[in-house]
Parts: C-alpha cells; sequence; structure tokens
C-alpha cells in the first residue's frame, strides 16, 4: 500500500503546485490578448509550398505572403497584388492566335510594402520569377514552361510572354502555392529551393512572423503596415504543433485553440453538439472521391492488347455505378456532408447538366447478366458463362484498393462498396495502402502507374479554375503512358481527345460547349466511376468570425478578415 | 513501450550465472514450484481462457465483416457484450477475431525469435573460438541498432510490400519485423549454458562415447537451458503484442480491416470520449494478457529458481 | 573500436538500401497532391542527386562530391565540383522536407529530448530505487505483492493509451478550482506566451509527460533492482555477514545496497541512447518537439537523410553506452580489473 499512498502524495503535491502556480501562471493568449491559436499536427517545413507542398507551409505562407493574385471559395479569382485581372477585355492580354502565343500584362497595386518599408514592384516579380527558373536551385509551378520572358514595364506593372495559349495564366503567381519573394531580402545565392527567408520571411500579407520554435509553435503579430485598412483585425496568430488529433480536439473543445485545419469527418463527427465549436464546409469542393477502373489487365498496361478480363466491359462498370449507394455512404460516414458528385463539371465555372445514375440492386444485377456473368455453381460470386472478355468460368473477383491517409470513412467507405457489390455477386478483396505508393512512378513502384490493380477510390480533382491540364492527364490517350500521365485506366477516346486539343483557347462560350460534350463522353464510356464530394471543412471555435473554409486555398486565404467577437 | 532488453554481455553474464545453480533442478518440481504462485495460476487461467475464446470466435452469431448500418456504435448491451463498432459489428466478434491475431503475433515472434536465437547460441558456445567470434559480433551489430527506430522504419517500408506471404505488414511481416530484434537474448542466454555446460563431465563422457556434436548439442546440453528461454519467451510474447499496439499507433501495425487488439485499440482512440467502449475493450484485452503474461513469467522464474522458492518457505 | 566502425559501415550500407529501395521510392513523400509533375520529379531528383545510381548515391552521402565533377542544372554536362562533404567529414546532408542541413534539424530537437528524458529517467530512478530495495528486503511481504502488480500493471498499459487518459483526467475533466482553468496543459513544452524562463510553467509542461514516460522505468528498474538485490543476498559474504551477526539492516544496507547498485549503475549507463531516442509516444502525444517526433515524421515523409543521420548516431550512442558501462561496470566492481 506505501506505493498508493506515494502516488497520492504525488497528485496531492501536483494538485498544490498547480493551484499556487495558477494565480501567478500567465492567463492563456487568447482570452487576454485579441490573439487566436490555430493547431496543425506537423510543422511547416518552410514558407514555401513550391518546395515540400505539405500544406501546412501554405497555411502559413497565407499568413504572412501575397501572390499576384488568388481564388475564392466560389472558385473565383481575385486580385491581391495585382491592381485589376489582366483579361481580353480590358486589354491586358492579347493573343497571336496565328503564333499560339500571347501576352499579358500585369499592373500592381503602388500601396504594398514589405514590412521593412520597402514598396514592393515589379523587381520583386521579376526576381521570383527567375529565381524559379534556375535549373540548379529552383522550383517548379505549372504552366511555368509556357513562358518566354518576363520584362518589366515600370515599377508597377510587366508583362508576361507565352509561347502558347495558357488559360491558367490569371493564377500563375498566385493561388495557394505561389508568392512574390522580396529581392532586396532574400539571398538570391542561396537559391529559391533553400533561401533563408523561406523561413524567415519578410511580410507583405497581414502578419508577421515573430517566432518559431521548431516543433512546438509559432508566434505572428499584425503587421502594421498591411495595405488593407483596418486589417487585420486580430492582433497575434499563434499556430501550435499538436500531433495527436485527439488532443486537437480536446484543446478546440476546451477554448485553448480557435482553429484546426483539414478537420476530418472523424473529428467532426465528435465535434457536433460542442456549443463552442462550428464546422462550416466550403460552398465546393474539388476533391470528388471516385473509383478508378483499370481497363487493361492487371499489371499490363495497354488495354487493346490486353483487356481486363472483367472491367473492360463497359456493361460491368455501369452495373457498378448502379450498384454503389451513394445516399447511404455520404449519410453514414460522412455524416452527410458528402454531396453527389458523377461529372468533373459540377462546380462553377464549367456546370454541366447530366443526370445522375440511379442505385438499384435489381438493374445492376441484370446488367451483369446480359454481359454474360452468372453465379452457376451458388456460391454468391458470378463466373463468366458467356461474356465476352474473360475465359469461360473466369471467377468475378478482383482487388479493391484504397489509400490509409484519408482515415475511418474513406476505409468504411471502401467496406461498404464492397458489401454492396458481394450482393450483386462481384467479390472484392481489399487493400489499403499508403496514397504515395498508390501514386508513385512505376519506375518507382507506384501502383497505379505500373497498372497493378483492379480497381481503386481515392479523390483527386482539378484545382482553381482551369480543367484543362487536369483533363489532359486524366483521360488523354497520350497520358495512358504510364508515367506520362494518370490516365489509370488506359481509356482512349479520338473524339474526346480532339475536343480537349480545342480547349486550350481563351474562348469561355466554347470552352463550356466543348467541356460539356466532354462530361457526356466520360459519362457514357465510364473510365472513372464518380461518387461524390466529401466535406472540406476546417473547425474553429464560434468567437473567431469570418472563417470561411475553401476548397481551392487553405483556411488562412481570409485571415486578415478574421475577428474575434 | 520501453523494451528492457539485456543489450548487453554484463546482463547476460548475470544470466549465466544463474543458470549454473538452475540447471540442477529441473522437472517434475517446476511445476509444483509454478503452482504455488498465485499470480501465476490467474495469468495462465486469464490467458488459457482468452486463448479458447478466441478459438471459438467463428461461433459467435456476428459476422466480424459484415456491416449493418442501423446499428452503428451502439454501447454495449445484452446482445453485444462490449457494443458495436463504427460499421454496426458486433465489437466483441471483432475483439476475438482480433485476439486471435495478436497472440498468432505473439507466438510467432516467438518462434522466429527462438529460430534464429537458439541455433545461433548453441554453435557459438558449443564451438567456441572463431565461429563464437563471428557469430556473438553478429549478435552485438543487431544489438548496437536502436532497435525500436529500425522497427518503425521497417515497417514504415514493409506496410508497402506486396510480396507473396508477406503482403503489406500482414501477421506474417509483422512477426518478422519484431522477431528479428526478439531473438538475440535467446542467442546470449543459450550460449551462456552452452559455455558452462561443455566441459562438464557429462558432456565430455558422451563425447567420449562418440555422441556426434548435433546430439549432444541437441539432447545433452539444450535441454539444460529450456528453464531460461521459456522465462524469457513468455515476456517476449508479451512484448510482441504491446509492440505491435506501439506500431498500430504509428499507422505501421497489422493494417486494417484485418483486426488486431493494437489497431482496434489505436482506430478507437481517436472516438475515445464520444465511443469509449471502443476503446476500452480493445485496450483490456491487451492489459489483460500482458499482465497475464507477466505474471505467468514471473512464476516461471521463481519455478526454474529453486533458491526464491526455498527462501519463501524457510529453508534458507 | 575498429570492429566498431565497421560494423557501423556494414550497417549504413544496410539502412541506406533499405529506404532507397522502398517502394514509392524516396520522393514518395513529396507533397500532399495526388501527383509530382515530371518536371518537378527531375528538377527535385537532381537537386536531392537522386538521379545517380545508388552506389554512386551512397558514396556521395559517405564521402560527398566536392571533389568530382557534376551536373548541377540537368543539361547534360558536368559544370562544376559538387557541394556535399559526405558523413565521414560530418556532413550528413540536408533534409527533404525542409532543405535544411539535417544536423540543424536535429540540433533543433536533440535539446528538448535530452531535457525529457534525463528528467524521466532521473523521477523513474527516484522512484525505482527504495520500491526495488524495500520489495528485495521483505520478498513477498504484502508490499512486495502489491508493488509488483503495480510494475506489471504499468508494463502492460501502451504507453500512447496512458498518456491519452492522464491528458483526458488533467487536462480535459480536472479544473482547478482556484482559477477554473484545466489542470495541467495539454501538451508543450512551454506555455506559448511565457516569456523568458519560467520554472513553473516548465513544471507544469513536465507533469504528465514524465510520468507517462516513467512508469516503464519505474516497473524495469525496480524489477531490476529486486532481482539483483536478492541475488546478493543470497551470496555467501552476506549469508556470513549475518552469521557474524551484524543486524539485519547494517547488512542490507552496507553490503547489498552497495553490490547490487552494480549492475543497476551498469545498466543506467546502457538505457543512455534513450536519451538520444527520445520517447516516441510520449512526444507525440504530449506536443513535445523532440527526436522520436522528427523521425517519425521523417520515416511518413521518406526524408531519409534524417532518418539515416538518426539512426547512426542512435548507433553510435549506443556503443559508446556499451563502453562507457564496460568503464562503469569495472570501475565499482573491484573484482573486475582492465588487463
Amino acid at each position: 500500500m506505501y506505493r498508493l499512498k506515494l502516488t497520492s502524495l504525488f497528485f496531492i503535491i501536483i494538485f498544490v503546485v498547480t493551484s499556487l502556480l495558477g494565480c501567478q501562471q500567465n492567463a492563456p493568449a487568447n482570452s487576454a490578448q485579441n490573439g487566436i491559436t490555430i493547431v496543425i499536427p506537423e510543422d511547416p517545413p518552410s514558407f514555401n509550398p513550391i518546395i515540400a507542398d505539405t500544406g501546412y507551409d501554405a497555411l502559413v505562407m497565407e499568413l504572412v505572403m501575397l501572390g499576384l493574385s488568388d481564388v475564392d471559395p466560389e472558385g473565383k479569382v481575385f486580385p491581391e497584388l495585382a491592381a485589376e485581372l489582366p483579361t481580353i477585355e480590358n486589354g491586358d492580354v492579347v493573343m497571336d492566335e496565328d503564333a499560339g502565343t500571347m501576352t499579358v500584362t500585369w499592373k500592381m497595386r503602388e500601396d504594398v510594402q514589405w514590412a521593412d518599408g520597402t514598396p514592393v514592384t515589379a523587381d520583386d516579380v521579376i526576381f521570383t520569377y527567375e529565381s524559379i527558373i534556375n535549373p540548379e536551385t529552383g522550383g517548379w509551378i505549372p504552366g511555368i514552361d509556357y513562358i518566354d520572358s518576363v520584362e518589366k514595364v515600370d515599377d508597377h506593372s510587366f508583362t508576361i510572354s507565352y509561347n502558347s495559349i495558357y488559360p491558367g495564366y490569371l493564377t500563375q503567381f498566385g493561388g495557394e502555392q505561389v508568392v512574390i519573394w522580396p529581392a532586396h531580402y532574400c539571398d538570391a545565392s542561396q537559391g529559391f529551393a533553400s533561401w533563408e527567408c523561406a523561413r524567415k520571411p519578410l511580410s507583405n500579407g497581414p502578419f508577421v512572423l515573430a517566432e518559431w520554435v521548431n516543433g512546438d509553435h509559432m508566434t505572428f503579430v499584425k503587421n502594421e503596415k498591411y495595405f488593407e485598412q483596418g486589417k487585420p483585425g486580430i492582433d497575434t496568430v499563434t499556430i501550435r504543433i499538436i500531433p495527436d488529433q485527439s488532443v486537437r480536439k480536446t484543446m478546440l473543445i476546451n477554448g485553448d485553440a480557435d482553429l484546426d485545419m483539414w478537420t476530418n469527418e472523424q473529428m467532426v463527427s465528435d465535434l457536433q453538439g460542442e456549443a463552442n465549436v462550428s464546422v462550416d464546409p466550403s460552398p465546393t469542393n474539388r476533391w470528388v472521391m471516385r473509383i478508378f477502373f483499370n481497363l487493361a489487365a492487371k499489371g499490363t498496361t495497354d488495354p487493346v492488347a490486353t483487356p481486363h478480363p472483367i472491367l473492360s466491359d463497359l456493361r460491368v462498370r455501369q452495373a457498378i455505378r448502379a450498384a454503389i449507394d451513394v445516399d447511404t455512404i455520404s449519410k453514414e460516414f460522412f455524416l452527410g456532408y458528402a454531396k453527389p458528385a458523377w461529372t468533373e463539371f459540377f462546380r462553377p465555372p464549367y456546370v454541366c447538366d447530366i443526370p445522375r445514375p440511379v442505385f438499384d440492386l435489381a438493374a445492376a444485377s441484370a446488367l451483369l447478366d446480359e454481359a454474360g456473368w452468372k453465379d452457376t455453381d451458388g456460391d454468391g460470386v458470378r463466373e463468366c458463362r458467356g461474356c465476352k472478355t474473360a475465359e469461360e468460368g473466369y471467377v468475378m473477383e478482383m482487388e479493391f484498393i484504397t489509400y490509409a491517409e484519408y482515415g475511418e470513412p474513406l476505409e468504411l467507405t471502401q467496406q461498404y462498396i464492397a458489401e454492396l457489390l458481394g450482393k450483386i455477386g462481384i467479390k472484392l478483396n481489399l487493400t489499403v495502402v499508403e496514397g504515395s505508393v498508390l501514386w508513385a512512378a512505376s519506375t518507382d513502384g507506384g501502383i497505379e502507374q505500373s497498372g497493378n490493380f483492379d480497381m481503386d477510390i481515392w479523390d483527386d480533382g482539378y484545382a482553381g479554375v482551369d480543367p484543362t491540364d487536369y483533363l489532359w492527364s486524366y483521360y488523354s490517350t497520350d497520358a495512358a503512358v504510364p508515367d506520362a500521365g494518370y490516365n489509370y485506366s488506359r481509356w482512349s477516346n479520338e473524339q474526346f481527345d480532339t475536343l480537349l486539343g480545342g480547349v486550350y483557347t481563351l474562348d469561355e462560350e466554347q470552352r463550356k460547349k466543348d467541356f460539356c460534350e466532354m462530361a457526356s463522353i466520360l459519362d457514357a464510356e465510364l473510365p472513372e466511376l464518380l461518387l461524390f464530394t466529401a466535406s472540406n471543412a476546417d473547425a474553429h471555435t464560434v468567437r473567431l468570425e469570418n472563417v470561411q473554409s475553401s476548397t481551392n486555398d487553405l483556411v488562412t486565404w481570409n485571415a486578415a478578415n478574421w475577428v474575434l467577437k | 513501450m520501453n523494451r528492457p532488453e539485456s543489450n548487453h554481455p554484463l546482463v547476460g553474464e548475470l544470466q549465466a550465472s544463474a543458470i549454473t545453480f538452475q540447471s540442477a533442478s529441473m522437472g517434475a518440481g517446476v511445476w509444483k514450484r509454478f503452482r504455488r504462485h498465485p499470480g501465476a495460476i490467474f495469468g495462465f487461467i486469464v490467458i488459457f481462457i482468452l486463448a479458447v475464446l478466441t478459438l471459438l470466435a467463428p461461433l459467435s452469431p456476428y459476422d466480424p465483416e459484415a456491416s449493418n448500418l442501423p446499428e452503428r456504435n451502439n454501447a454495449p448491451s445484452l446482445s453485444h457484450p462490449m457494443g458495436t463498432d463504427a460499421l454496426g459489428r458486433d465489437l466483441f466478434t471483432r475483439v476475438l477475431f482480433g485476439g486471435r491475431i495478436s497472440l498468432t503475433v505473439g507466438a510467432l515472434v516467438v518462434v522466429i525469435s527462438l529460430l534464429i536465437g537458439v541455433p545461433i547460441g548453441a554453435l557459438a558456445g558449443y564451438y567456441g573460438g572463431v565461429l563464437d567470434g563471428i557469430l556473438m559480433r553478429f549478435t552485438d551489430s543487431f544489438l548496437s541498432l536502436p532497435s525500436f527506430l529500425v522497427l518503425i522504419l521497417l515497417s514504415a517500408i514493409l506496410r508497402e510490400v506486396d510480396a507473396p506471404l508477406f503482403e503489406r505488414n500482414n501477421v506474417l511481416t509483422i512477426s518478422m519485423v519484431i522477431g528479428v530484434f526478439g531473438w538475440t537474448t535467446f542467442a546470449r542466454l543459450v550460449r551462456a549454458t552452452f559455455l558452462t555446460l561443455r566441459e562438464t563431465d557429462f558432456v565430455s563422457a558422451s563425447r567420449a562415447l562418440g555422441g556426434s556434436d548435433l546430439r549432444i548439442i541437441a539432447s545433452h546440453i539444450l535441454p539444460n537451458a529450456i528453464g531460461p528461454i521459456i522465462v524469457e519467451a513468455t515476456l517476449e510474447f508479451g512484448y510482441a503484442i504491446i509492440e505491435e499496439s506501439g506500431l498500430s499507433f504509428l499507422g505501421f501495425g497489422i493494417q486494417p480491416p484485418t483486426p488486431s487488439w493494437g489497431n482496434l485499440l489505436s482506430n478507437a482512440q481517436e472516438h475515445f470520449t464520444k465511443y469509449p467502449w471502443l476503446a476500452i475493450f480493445p485496450g483490456l484485452m491487451i492489459f489483460l494478457s500482458i499482465i497475464s503474461i507477466n505474471y505467468i513469467g514471473d512464476g516461471l522464474r521463481d519455478a526454474f529458481d529453486p533458491y526464491k522458492v526455498l527462501e519463501k518457505v524457510g529453508e534458507v | 573500436m575498429l570492429q566498431t566502425v565497421g560494423l557501423l559501415a556494414l550497417l549504413s550500407v544496410l539502412l541506406f538500401a533499405l529506404v532507397n529501395l522502398a517502394p514509392g521510392g524516396p520522393l514518395a513523400g513529396q507533397g500532399q497532391s495526388r501527383h509530382i509533375d515530371p518536371d518537378k520529379a527531375e528538377l527535385l531528383k537532381r537537386q536531392f542527386g537522386l538521379d545517380k545510381p545508388l552506389p554512386t548515391q551512397y558514396l556521395v552521402w559517405l564521402v560527398g562530391n566536392d571533389w568530382m565533377q557534376v551536373d548541377k542544372d540537368g543539361d547534360g554536362t558536368l559544370d562544376s565540383y559538387g557541394t556535399r562533404h559526405g558523413i565521414l567529414r560530418g556532413d550528413f546532408g540536408f533534409s527533404f522536407r525542409t532543405r535544411q542541413p539535417v544536423l540543424t534539424e536535429i540540433g533543433q530537437r536533440l535539446p528538448n529530448t535530452i531535457y525529457l528524458m534525463t528528467i524521466t529517467m532521473g523521477v523513474a530512478v527516484l522512484i525505482a530505487l527504495p520500491i526495488g530495495i524495500i520489495s528485495a528486503i521483505r520478498q513477498y511481504s504484502t508490499f512486495d505483492i502489491t508493488v509488483t502488480t503495480f510494475s506489471f500493471a504499468g508494463q502492460a498499459i501502451p504507453e500512447f493509451w496512458l498518456g491519452l487518459i492522464l491528458i483526458l483526467i488533467f487536462y480535459a475533466w480536472l479544473k482547478n478550482p482556484f482559477t477554473g482553468e484545466p489542470l495541467l496543459p495539454p501538451g508543450g513544452m512551454t506555455s506559448t506566451n511565457s516569456v523568458g524562463f519560467d520554472l513553473g510553467d516548465r513544471i507544469l509542461h513536465l507533469i504528465l509527460p514524465v510520468t507517462t514516460g516513467a512508469l516503464g522505468w519505474v516497473a524495469w528498474y525496480s524489477r531490476f533492482l529486486r532481482s539483483s538485490m536478492l541475488e546478493v543476498i543470497h551470496q555467501d559474504y552476506i549469508r556470513t555477514a549475518r552469521a557474524k551477526g551484524l543486524s539485519n539492516i547494517k547488512v542490507m544496507y552496507k553490503h547489498a545496497l552497495r553490490n547490487a547498485l552494480i549492475p543497476l549503475v551498469t545498466l543506467l549507463a546502457l538505457d543512455l541512447p534513450y536519451i538520444f531516442g527520445g520517447a516516441i509516444f510520449v512526444e507525440i502525444l504530449f506536443s513535445w518537439p523532440g527526436m522520436g517526433r522528427l523521425y517519425y515524421q521523417a520515416a511518413l515523409d521518406r526524408d531519409y537523410p534524417i532518418l539515416l543521420a538518426v539512426l547512426i548516431i542512435g548507433a553510435g550512442f549506443i556503443i559508446l553506452s556499451n563502453l562507457l558501462a564496460d568503464i562503469v561496470y569495472a570501475y565499482l566492481d573491484p573484482r573486475i580489473r582492465f588487463e
């Protein structure tokens, strides 16, 4: 019993010490000052998302730095450092249709300063561009190869010459990844990828980094020189690194944290009913949960030479579509936040009218019967009995893969889909892998690139407002070659390819029409089965107002507007 | 999860010195002494019940895989004594199937450790000289690795490897990974016994009578090391279960949907405040089995060590 | 010593191959987006030196590339000497995640881990000493049995589980009756707004992680001390001393304890590497910015310069601590002399 006494003595001492210390203990930062705390699970690697792209770097980058433009949650581009967005209408975008080139002239705000008082100028943009393209120490951003040159016009305007028509030009030096770096402060000799100023940034955004204790916390204070009058509305932002999700959740409930970034469904579910926490999903979500069908036999990548014994039949793919109950998945595993999505073009600016597929197990079974798959031995799994794609007697059994990082809701979804398909006689063996292995290059053993799968489920979708590059990488014939793109279905359609060639234009009406035509082809051919968009939310305390989760950016995209009630 | 390892020759020596007087009193007396240890009996009964229950798991009226969405996350009740999980599956059934996996991991780790450790220790101790030098350097190299860190790295990598028999951290993979660091203790124990006994009269005698080395190793010397080996094996069994649960917490253990106590517990941890039973029961299983195993180990140690018992009955 | 060096060399080859041959490759940890654009992948491979064959990569990692020409801009021609010195000259390379030198990264975390682990193990030994001694002297007493039960229970609770429960009890549920604040902080080394060195604040932040971390050590050290005490008690000279009529207490403390402490001190020396490696579960749960978390994050990110550096420095620590243990043992035990 001695040990028990010892233990209780220990706790009594703790208790007394705590009570005494409580008096002189600093009150939590949040209540005393006009400050908030954000909790994230890991350190940002730096303030430059182009280098490691963990999301946490973009989160802190949005607090301190600005790009030329950014994208709001509705998918609308708005200017940040730019005075206005260059368009054909205002004459800042000039196209040479014959040569297939274009030049874009940007005019910058003249009232933006770095935190040391130096104005932000076109020289900073040119400096940033040149640092990025340095082949030795630089980085890579989408569409960088389309740029021929960036020329200074005057201190606050410059012209970018493109060697082709690049529809994504508006967010090329903005969005959630790219910002303008200070030419007079960053040391070019250290190189874009590893320069010191990516860890000790000079602000032109709403906040200034005051302290960074690696692995523990970062403190930001209001930037007195921020150009928007009366903003930011908060004096200090503390970012605490809290690896364990349960602890982050508890801190949020206790009010010691005001914002949890990328709150997953599991945590949203646990937070329901907490009066001081609010979860508002972003209005749209680019991440569409989808099933990839491998049209080539497992382990191969050529659907013509080695077609998939089961999935190469369109009727089988349609049967699978009819057998998946998206509403139940949304309701049960995604708390109703998941919204059905059945086409790539479901959010502005490109919305196409494709009829929603119907959940109908009987119809699904009928399709399989018709395709020549029947359960003749009564084991509940169909075999090939007169099917076109496999030998007689081939068993309808496949591997169904998903990735681990998404967590419980996706794993439950995977298990549930396997059960539903089991009901129509398709047997699925479930595998969960790490995402990086699913998506790695075929030379690195990537499962999808090497065609080493039957079906898998994960989420993707185009970022921002321009789907062209995305469509090319996922659906074009050229992208079906391993490691050339991400056409994992190895699907190929001439008509689609022709349409895709036509959308590299700035003619919006034409693009809308072509995209919807593509949508119909994809719906008919079903290389991928799109299911739903999951929730995209960041939980925050109710006292923190104006927080707006966005699928196009990190939650800190509008941190300057945040206020405390 | 500090794994107390006897990772130094000194600890080996301590064990070796213990062996010399242990080896004299093998046999029927062991069970008699073991029986007198109440904790060991308790542990033995608990482990026995757990093992039988997991063997009987298929008799459960519930399917461990099939979902039952109307019954999601139900609290424990008469029909579901441990409640139901996020897919509405009976947690008791899942825990029993998970127990099969966890107990198998424990057993496999012990088998793997023995298969590597005993031959190495026996060869080194029996032949001595250069062979001993090489084998012990090999053992040292394992001991100088930060084993839990390497364990994490190995399981993180093997989680992605899909080789025949070793499919993405299945039972065999995890057992191999843990076992690879568990054998060194056995090698040292066995070697120490052999060093002590190889020059004794009865070994010399059997050698003179023309007994082959293999025969002498296997039937004359090895049996003398059985006591400490069994004690160590018991503890190893426990470490394996708790290490698997630690790896699961990091995401590198047995991968769902295959249930193990470790991944049932770590998956449920996030829901602790809302659905505590999901975490309490797998945690309780780990706790019960480890504490029982520790008691069994303690009982065995006493049983193989007459001194402690003699003292207890007041003869010293 | 030679053997140690050889061992480390062999080890480094093994670890290097292991990390590089993992499916997904070293670039797999890069980025949250679903894919790395092929152009970006090529650039990263060149910047990380992954475009070379594995043996060359190993050589560069070992002895650097400042003595050979390399193609830095990817145009296919060799332009200038490399900048790496290799680990043999103390250059562990840079982290793929942060592009900072590995030693800088380790340097930021190591003091925090040493701080936590020294206190954890110190507390563990202070608690284990009396427990071990008393349960050895009063073997099979109620105290001994209770302590045994507790220490087995301590070993049977997964650390991550215990940590979470402690956080729920002392952070989420129990409130300080005077201020209404949670009784203890949920993690971190200090309050984020503390200015300068605040001892009270630091102690508050230490209580839960140290309790969680020390439990297993207390069980381990007290069991160890108990059994080495028991062994000493059975030695002839103790019996002789008793037979000579020396008082029991005097025999115990003067002769038995002193001799029983020798293996414990040796064991402590052997456990020193834990001070370097940290306690991964404690660091994760209590948001402690230490080595364990650095390593775990690197394992998730395939940041192999960090992984290799931690493993190799860790192995070095173990080898050194073994040496230290030998010395300590020889120094304390009069029966052993260096030959």
